[in-house]
């Protein structure tokens, strides 16, 4: 009898099945004690069954599908380690047992009853695996959640497993977070290469796809360093708050980046969303060197940090997030170095705010000078050439010519074949969707990190940016070339219309250029002279941008409140402020061409009042929407376009908003 | 180069101004009284070109047009320090150096006689740059010279260019002290009338004003020319500074004109200039004061810092047509708004009822080698509707000389006026159509404004 519960013990008999055997027992205590020894026994077995599947061996003989990794490979590992108390136990008594005969069934019992516990907890952490599937960092976050328990065994056990486990983290995050190198054949990290499809599981970013201009601080952001990892939010550890997932994050990306030779990325970078398998061998390449200077000394203050933290007594959060601190503080630091002291990231941000947002006034005088017939017509094939010859030109005609920044930039006018119409961006009429205006696109040669900053989606804002600004200061001039002619004609009514158009264009570039671009930049500029981290800087920049295009209308951070035909997000002008915008600048261009064309005649004047009709309708529309949308949250932007338009009150009094415009700018 | 300038200095007046501006422009762009580019100021990147050209050798020269009638101001240029920055085919004296006697019809019947040979000038200058934008014509109103040979080129210029913008820095005569030239109203308003006509912009540099600065707000007794010159050629210089240092915006000179100049006949403007300084000012004072973008706009609408000076007219409510304020050195771009907000709530400037005015604000870097104890200045460029009074001034003093029919036969000698005065009649009822323009541009009905109705 007690042999049978020993060898079922030792998980050498079969416990599962409900024992038959009644008759030989001594009495019916005995019959209750083997039924709960077996009890014990069933649970070991549960275990040992889990653990043999988890071993090192099933891993590598691939019996089984790969559903069990690392993690579950020193989960059973751990409770090996922690069996062997047990079987020592077993050991021991059955020592006694031979030594004496005596011993009942309740003796082999009061050694085993201890391990009901440890028992009870293991095979609950087992089976939840089974149930629920966990793998990688989701058995480690199960098993911490056990480590808390009053049973002091259990407790000490769960400890000594959930040391196991965690060393295997503790690894994976100490290559990733010092070398970039991203070891995971089973998928069980919280980090993963991403695949496009990835960003729909991707909780952080807001899930409809209509408010995704609100999210565009987080968009930039986030695919700032999209170097093919994401984070897998339902692996990540529920003691690691998603905050300092991301930093994990980000400092293996930034060290991976630090690995690229400038050349490979700029080929790479054209190939959208490179395999896992590319990105993660590059460094392995000929820049080890580089990767390694980031560290400089620090290297194995860090790796010893890191494995401290191996040390389950040790591994706490706030360690953890202490160590991922100092450790990112570090990897930003090098990159202020590189990109703002190596790569002068103050002197780029002055470029881009030169040349995309036209902070050249006389570069982009004279390009308009040369260009805007190119412009004007419809793309064709020599459109793109034929742009940066002009470039080139008006640089030289402002003496930038031997400027080594001007080389940087270049435009393309994509050509799309006539037929195509590939436009849905602006509503307007198909004549202006196809000219150059619409579709110009400059282009910029970045240096080595500085992609980092200016990823392609921060540099497609720009452009959109761009282009407003160059149609703005495009019907700006044609409106100050008409003003002689103006001048000459004795017809007060077309000065008067002159005056209008020419007035509240001035105004509305005197409002992005000074009030938005100026005012955001010095803004960043101080921000950035105040901060020596990187990140810090990038947010900062992706705050100006965000600001910049928000307040000049490009996104609609405000709720769209009436047709809403936000289904598209790309530059398309659907909410009504930029398109009441847009409208107006087709009117002063139509007026100007109508000028250029012929002299004063009746037809003329017909036109202009039809013009002058139009423009009253349209500024009233416009002085409209500013007023209802004050409320929203650039209402204030708002306010400042309507107060200089409206500075002398007379927009208002003849749209008769006054009331309401006094009230707005109080 | 696009956006060129050319300057033509007319007269006594013109060519002294002009010279203290080509001064002022030298020390702001770092270029010797030679010509040649200091080697501090080799990597600046403020445009030069607009005003200036490089000849063959390196040479930075003038885009300057030097004529007068008389050898005296010339010749003191031509002796000075700044000999050789000036093209020598530009200076232009007339071969009898006679002058014009302070006589505006001597002045023009020169200008006619000359005028091949100032066009010839013009023509070359004009051909030598890339896109030509207009021209600055600086002279005085009451002279001979500048008025009436000014008046005569100001006539043929816009027939010559005529796509091309000229601005004139015109000096009015300072009516608070008895004149040495009697014919000055005269002299004025015939000029008046081409300034009115045939120019696009007119700065209105006041002597009265001028004078009344230099001893109220820079306490100097008897200011001299040259001190009122440096008053003169700091708003010039200042008025042109976003041409000459680019930046986003106002990079040529329509884009500062066209937003302020709404009608075609009210094109002149005033200027005022904040803080003031002259020149012992800098030196015993070297403080550094601190001033706000707000400070200075309000500044700038005070009366008393406006250089030209206006007879409150209790009659008509008058008002701003437009306002450009150009404002150099190291600002917060974000202040400007509540500064044009702070000024709209106080009300401190009241505009035109019949149309869309503000305020602009240019920001623009100022010169790296020029140190002032001023950390932000401002130029207010304004088109008020008072400026009126001025010329109703210059009415008056007209109407006085014409009653008495006084000094009439120094006009009758020449030509123009040997068969009759006409032309006199002509020009006064030009420039009070001018103040009647105004004054109506003061009131709401101006909309329906014509100058036939006016004449009732």
């Amino acid at each position: 009898m007690i042999h049978d519960a020993l060898l079922v013990l030792w998980d050498c008999s079969q416990a599962t099945r409900k024992d038959p055997v009644v008759g030989p027992f001594a009495n019916d205590g005995d019959s209750e004690m083997y039924g709960r020894i077996c009890e014990i026994a069933r649970s070991h077995h549960k275990i040992q069954n889990f653990v043999e599947a988890t071993s090192f061996h099933a891993r590598k003989s691939y019996s089984r599908p790969r559903n069990h990794g690392m993690y579950a490979q020193a989960l059973s590992e751990g409770i090996t380690e922690v069996l062997q108390s047990y079987k020592k136990t077993l050991l021991e008594v059955e020592g006694l047992i031979i030594g004496n005969h005596k011993y009942t069934l309740s003796f082999v019992y009061s050694y085993v009853e201890k391990y009901r516990g440890l028992f009870n907890t293991l095979s609950r952490i087992i089976s939840t695996i089974k149930e629920r599937r966990l793998v990688g960092c989701q058995i480690l976050s199960l098993t911490h959640q056990h480590i808390l328990n009053g049973n002091e065994m259990v407790h000490e056990a769960i400890v000594k497993i959930f040391a196991n486990i965690n060393k295997v983290f503790v690894n994976q995050l100490c290559s990733w977070l010092l070398y970039g190198e991203f070891k995971d054949p089973y998928g069980e990290f919280f980090i993963c290469a991403s695949e496009k499809e990835e960003e729909a599981s991707d909780t952080f970013l807001s899930s409809p796809t209509t408010d995704h201009d609100k999210s565009l601080v987080v968009t930039l952001q986030d695919t700032a360093l999209d170097c093919g990892y994401n984070l897998k939010t339902n692996m990540i550890p529920y003691f690691v708050p998603l905050s300092l997932a991301q930093e994990i994050l980000f400092i293996g990306k930034t060290v991976i980046l630090f690995g690229f030779d400038p050349s490979k990325l700029k080929r790479h970078s054209s190939a959208p969303g490179p395999s896992s398998s590319m990105v993660s061998l590059q460094p392995f390449g000929s820049s080890d060197a580089r990767r390694f200077t980031i560290w400089e000394e620090n290297e194995a203050e860090f790796h010893e940090k890191l494995q401290s933290l191996k040390n389950p007594q040790e591994f706490e959060v706030c360690n953890l997030r202490n160590v991922v601190r100092e450790i990112k503080e570090c990897v930003t630091k090098h990159l202020w170095t590189v990109a703002v002291e190596e790569a002068q990231l103050m002197h780029e941000l002055q470029l881009m705010k030169d040349f995309f947002l036209l902070g050249r006034g006389e570069l982009f005088q004279e390009l308009l000078r040369l260009s805007s017939h190119i412009l004007d017509n419809p793309v064709t094939r020599t459109s793109t050439r034929d742009m940066n010859h002009a470039f080139q030109l008006a640089a030289r005609a402002v003496y930038l010519g031997n400027n080594p920044d001007i080389e940087k930039f270049s435009f393309e006018l994509p050509y799309v074949k006539p037929n195509v119409s590939n436009n849905s961006s602006i509503g307007d009429d198909s004549s202006s969707a196809s000219d150059g205006w619409s579709c110009i696109v400059l282009k910029y040669q970045l240096k080595w990190p500085l992609q980092l900053i200016f990823t392609p989606e921060v540099l497609a804002r720009y452009n959109d940016m761009f282009r407003l600004l160059l149609r703005v200061k495009h019907t700006q001039r044609d409106l100050h070339r008409l003003w002689k002619t103006c001048k000459q004609s004795n017809s007060f009514e077309m000065c008067q219309l002159h005056n209008k158009l020419t007035f509240l264009v001035d105004n509305l570039q005197h409002y992005l250029q000074a009030d938005v671009l100026e005012s955001n930049y010095s803004r960043l500029l101080r921000a950035a002279r105040g901060t020596g981290d990187f990140d810090q800087l990038r947010l900062r920049h992706h705050q100006f941008l965000h600001h910049v295009l928000s307040q000049s209308f490009l996104i609609a951070s405000m709720p769209s409140s009436s047709d809403s035909d936000a289904g598209d997000v790309t530059q398309s002008p659907s909410s009504p402020v930029p398109r009441c915008v847009l409208e107006l600048l087709q009117l002063c261009r139509s007026y100007c061409r109508e000028h250029e064309a012929r002299a004063d005649t009746p037809a003329q004047s017909y036109c202009r009042r039809g013009r002058a009709g139009r423009y009253n309708v349209l500024v009233k529309q416009l002085m409209e929407l500013l007023v209802s949308l004050r409320s929203s949250e650039s209402g204030v932007f708002l306010s400042r376009l309507l107060m200089r338009l409206d500075y002398n009150r007379w927009l208002s009094g003849e749209a008769r908003l006054t009331h309401s415009v006094t009230n707005m700018l109080r | 180069m696009p956006s060129e300038m050319i300057t033509l200095q007319l007269g006594q007046c013109g060519n002294q101004i002009g010279f203290e501006f080509w001064k002022q422009l030298c020390v702001e762009h770092g270029i010797s009284p030679d010509g040649i580019l200091e080697e501090f100021a080799s990597a600046g990147s403020d445009r030069k070109d607009v005003f200036f050209y490089q000849a063959d050798d390196d040479h930075y020269i003038p885009r300057a047009v030097l004529l007068d009638l008389e050898p005296r101001v010339i010749h003191t240029i031509m002796n000075s320090p700044y000999a050789k920055l000036y093209n020598p085919e530009n200076v232009y004296l007339s071969k009898h150096g006679g002058g014009a006697g302070n006589n505006w019809a001597s002045g023009f019947a020169q200008g006619e006689k000359l005028n091949e040979e100032v066009f010839d000038i013009i023509n070359r200058e004009a051909d030598g740059s890339d896109n030509l934008e207009g021209f600055v014509l600086c002279h005085s109103i009451a002279g001979g010279t500048g008025s009436g040979m000014g008046s005569y080129i100001l006539e043929h210029l816009s027939d010559r260019f005529p796509k091309k913008l000229v601005q004139t820095y015109s000096v009015f005569p300072n009516l608070d002290e008895i004149s040495d030239v009697v014919v000055q109203p005269y002299n004025s308003l015939l000029t008046l009338k081409r300034l009115t006509e045939s120019a696009d912009c007119v700065m209105v540099l006041d002597n009265t004003a001028l004078n009344r600065i230099a001893s109220d707000r820079l306490h100097i007794q008897n200011p001299s020319f040259a001190q009122i010159n440096t008053l003169v050629s700091t708003i010039m210089s200042a008025s042109t500074a976003t041409l000459r240092y680019p930046s986003y915006m106002n990079n040529d000179l329509i884009s500062l004109v066209a937003p302020l100049i709404p009608t075609p006949r009210l094109h002149f403007l005033m200027t005022g200039y904040t803080p003031l300084t002259a020149d012992h000012d800098i030196n015993t004072a070297p403080k550094i004061r601190k001033t706000t973008v707000l400070d200075v706009m309000q500044r700038l609408l005070q009366p008393k810092n406006m250089m030209v000076s206006l007879s409150p007219d209790r009659a008509a409510q008058h008002c701003y047509i437009s306002i450009l304020n150009i404002i150099q050195g190291e600002v917060d771009p974000s202040q400007v708004h509540k500064s044009l907000q702070r000024i709209r709530e106080r009300k401190l400037a009241s505009f035109i009822p019949w149309g869309p005015a503000s305020i602009q604000v240019a920001l623009s870097r100022r010169s790296p080698y020029v140190h002032s104890s001023h950390k932000v200045s401002g130029l207010l460029l304004a088109n008020h509707t008072n400026i009126s009074s001025l010329f109703d001034r210059c009415l008056q003093q007209f109407d006085k000389l014409r009653k008495r029919e006084a000094f009439l036969e120094v006009f009758r000698k020449e030509p123009m006026f040997k068969e009759s005065l006409e032309e006199f009649d002509e020009s006064r009822s030009v420039v009070d159509d001018l103040v009647q323009e105004y004054q109506a541009a003061a009131t709401p009905d101006y909309v329906h404004w014509n100058p036939e109705s006016s004449q009732i």
